[in-house]
């Protein structure tokens, strides 16, 4: 286990600030939130890859939208099916 | 495309609802958003076309040609504002010995009242006038908050009535009559049953003797108090006329709707009555929603129409009204633990009139507290 990640168990810190990881919500199926990401790799109605600290995060569903995106999230709706890290 | 969309969220432009259409993706974007867009990409070699335009500022520029629309839309927008600047419900909160009506009352007369321009109504003086109206009340706020006035208020703790049992006084008759019964609570009592006694008598006398028996007594003076009941008489006299004009009510009563808007009435549309006429107000009703109402009252009316007619009555028949209307008066000025035990008429019939001389005889208590020396 690296420095970082026993620090921020050891002191509770917000894992995704020390170790620059990403924080993804799930509202159902619906809607995905990517917070602290690092850019929009692809994008298609049926997958969106977003790249992240811990390696590139891909959505796959039907219908999938940019709900929102800015330097600091990305904001996905659609019908999610799977959620995939890719290392 | 995502290197397009990647330069966009770091240059912090605003885009939202992306959707992939065909080849490209379709987005929106703000007017300021667009500028920036552009130069993205241009950076990134994609190509950016504008489908439509769209939001409040677009919004705004198609009603220019709409000139009736827009004045529908300001006019709405200026009748929602004035309609806001008049206070529609005065509640209040926090009374429980005072009546809200009283304190409605003393707010509509220094201005706070349903339908008072909320510019005109100042809190301060309805603080104050409220202060000064009721000694019960010992805290007053009054705040208005939208088109809702609220009085919210605190009472003060009831003084418990305070029965003086030091001063020392007497019970004295304040009529002249004869004793029926006699209860002592303190005192000396100086009549008994059956006895006679006039306006002004001591009854209970505040002087009671002190001591041990055998030995000089002491007096001492107390607040005397206790009950006595007294039969009374009272004379009466009515008199009726044998002929009277009186109002006669005929059909075709019609019904009448009047608006109130604070101190003005309309009544536009009145029913057309030819004869004299009564009005007779049935009821109020402000119109509203739940708690919200509006600032007019509706009053609903109706007129009957009457004619004087010529009424003659009896000797025996104006008799009999006088015994009535005597007895009736009689009970109506009877105070608490008082009866009636007798009524003795006598009549003197004129060619026009029958006068009654009603002789009562009355069972009341007659004491009342008297401070001793006055």
């Amino acid at each position: 286990m690296g420095l970082g990640k026993k620090m921020a168990e050891k002191l509770a810190l917000p894992k995704e600030v020390v170790l620059d990881l990403p924080l993804i919500s799930l509202i159902g199926q619906e809607e995905v939130t990517v917070e602290n990401h690092k850019g929009l790799m692809e994008y298609s109605a049926e997958q969106v890859r977003i790249g992240t600290g811990g390696g590139s995060l891909r959505i796959v569903g039907e219908q999938l939208e940019l709900k929102q995106m800015s330097a600091a999230l990305i904001v996905v709706k659609g019908r999610l099916e799977r959620l995939e890290f890719l290392r | 495309m995502e290197r397009f969309m990647n330069l966009a969220s770091y240059r912090e432009i605003l885009f939202w609802d992306v959707r992939s259409g065909g080849a490209g993706i379709e987005m929106k974007t703000s007017l300021r958003g667009l500028q920036e867009l552009e130069y993205c990409a241009e950076k990134t070699g994609c190509r950016l076309e504008i489908q439509a335009y769209g939001g409040l500022p677009e919004k705004c520029k198609r009603l220019r040609g709409r000139q009736a629309f827009t004045a529908g839309v300001l006019f709405f927008a200026a009748a929602l504002y004035i309609l806001s600047s008049f206070v529609w419900v005065v509640r209040v909160e926090g009374n429980e010995r005072l009546s809200t009506e009283e304190i409605l009352e003393v707010c509509d007369s220094v201005s706070l009242r349903p339908g008072a321009w909320k510019a005109h109504v100042d809190t301060e003086a309805v603080t104050q006038a409220l202060l000064a109206e009721f000694s019960d009340i010992s805290w007053v706020s009054v705040g208005i908050r939208g088109t809702d006035a609220t009085v919210k208020l605190a009472e003060t703790i009831e003084k418990p009535e305070v029965v003086d049992k030091e001063t020392p006084c007497d019970v004295i008759a304040q009529k002249d009559g004869v004793i029926q019964q006699i209860t002592v609570e303190r005192g000396t009592p100086l009549v008994e049953a059956g006895d006679v006694v006039q306006a002004g008598d001591v009854l209970i006398s505040s002087e009671i003797q002190v001591g041990v028996e055998g030995e000089e007594m002491h007096s001492e003076y107390v607040a005397a108090a206790g009950s006595i009941q007294a039969r009374t008489w009272q004379k009466m006299t009515e008199e009726l006329p044998l002929q009277e004009k009186v109002k006669v009510y005929e059909d075709g009563q019609k019904s009448n709707r009047v608006w109130i808007f604070g101190d003005w009435t309309v009544d536009w549309i009145r029913p057309n009555m030819s004869e004299e006429c009564d009005r007779v107000v049935i009821g109020e009703e402000t119109p509203g929603l739940g708690d919200w109402k509006l600032p007019f009252t509706v009053r609903e009316e109706v007129w009957k129409p009457y004619v004087w007619e010529e009424k003659t009555r009896t000797v025996e028949e104006a008799k009999a009204e006088l015994e009535a209307l005597c007895r009736q008066k009689a009970e109506e000025s009877l105070e608490t633990g008082a009866s009636v035990e007798q009524m003795e008429m006598t009549y003197e019939v004129y060619t026009d009139r029958v006068r009654a001389e009603c002789m009562l005889t009355l069972s009341e208590p007659i004491g009342i507290i008297q401070k001793k020396g006055l």
